[in-house]
């Protein structure tokens, strides 16, 4: 964006990677509207600030959680690991939906459960969501 | 907590559960690239961790967007305006991670601890 000579190539490149690195405006706009009354509006501006909070709550989740990986000498960030972390960060009250919704998935999943996940470090089964509890886990 | 009134209702309501994901939740592979920028120590990441986010995300997003609607009605007015989610932010303390992006004062960053330092 400082070169203005290039400004069509470089800034539509800025603009692409900007862009993926935010979720998609029309889902982030499907959730707003979702939430709100039928005659509430949502400005352009308002749409994207969401999705720049909703990309900063990732990273910021997802900082804590690699950190207490790195910690505990693991490679992988595993769902446990970020539930983990919403809870140190006070997204307590996420907990319970979550942890629905990932039973669930599990629940699934465990139908297939003989194909090994990829990028799963060892292999074994992320059972201890069960148990979950995310001020329980130790550090 | 509000029931899915939605169509993705694959996964909660727990009949017919599709192999694949449900195309209403946010997009895995970008919450994947998200999640790998946040810190050079993210190596590996398991397939769950972004299914949690995606559900989280759609949590925070409601949760945000509610209370931001709140300051819109305060103000009278039936549009949500960026306005509204500074506001939102600043005045929910699990939103402090925000502070800087809302008000953009000062460059965006990475470091909370940096951040509170400036605020003292």
């Amino acid at each position: 964006m400082d070169d203005s000579t290039n400004k069509i190539t470089t800034g539509d490149e800025e603009t692409a990677n900007q862009q993926e690195m935010l979720l998609p405006i029309a889902n982030v706009s499907r959730i707003m509207k979702q939430i709100l009354p039928q005659n509430a509006k949502i400005s352009k501006e308002a749409k994207e600030t969401m999705q720049e909070c909703a990309s900063e709550f990732i990273s910021f989740v997802t900082g804590e959680a690699s950190e207490k990986c790195k910690k505990e000498r693991r490679k992988t960030v595993n769902g446990d690991d970020v539930c983990w972390a919403m809870g140190t960060l006070g997204f307590d009250d996420y907990a319970p939906p979550l942890k629905r919704y990932l039973d669930r998935y599990r629940e699934v999943e465990g139908d297939r459960s003989a194909t090994p996940q990829r990028n799963e470090e060892e292999g074994r089964p992320s059972s201890s969501l069960a148990q979950f509890d995310p001020t329980l886990k130790p550090f | 907590m509000r029931q899915a009134k939605t169509a993705y209702s694959g996964f909660l309501s727990g009949g017919g559960i599709p192999r694949r994901h449900d195309p209403h939740l946010l997009p895995l592979a970008r919450i994947k690239k998200i999640m790998k920028k946040s810190s050079v120590d993210v190596k590996m990441i398991s397939r769950e961790a972004p299914l949690v986010f995606s559900k989280a995300c759609e949590l925070f997003i409601e949760e945000l967007t509610k209370r931001s609607w709140n300051m819109t009605i305060q103000g009278k007015r039936r549009t949500v305006h960026k306005e509204d989610v500074a506001h939102a932010v600043a005045t929910t303390d699990v939103f402090d991670f925000l502070i800087d992006l809302v008000h953009p004062n000062t460059s965006h960053h990475v470091d909370l601890n940096e951040d509170l330092e400036k605020k003292q």
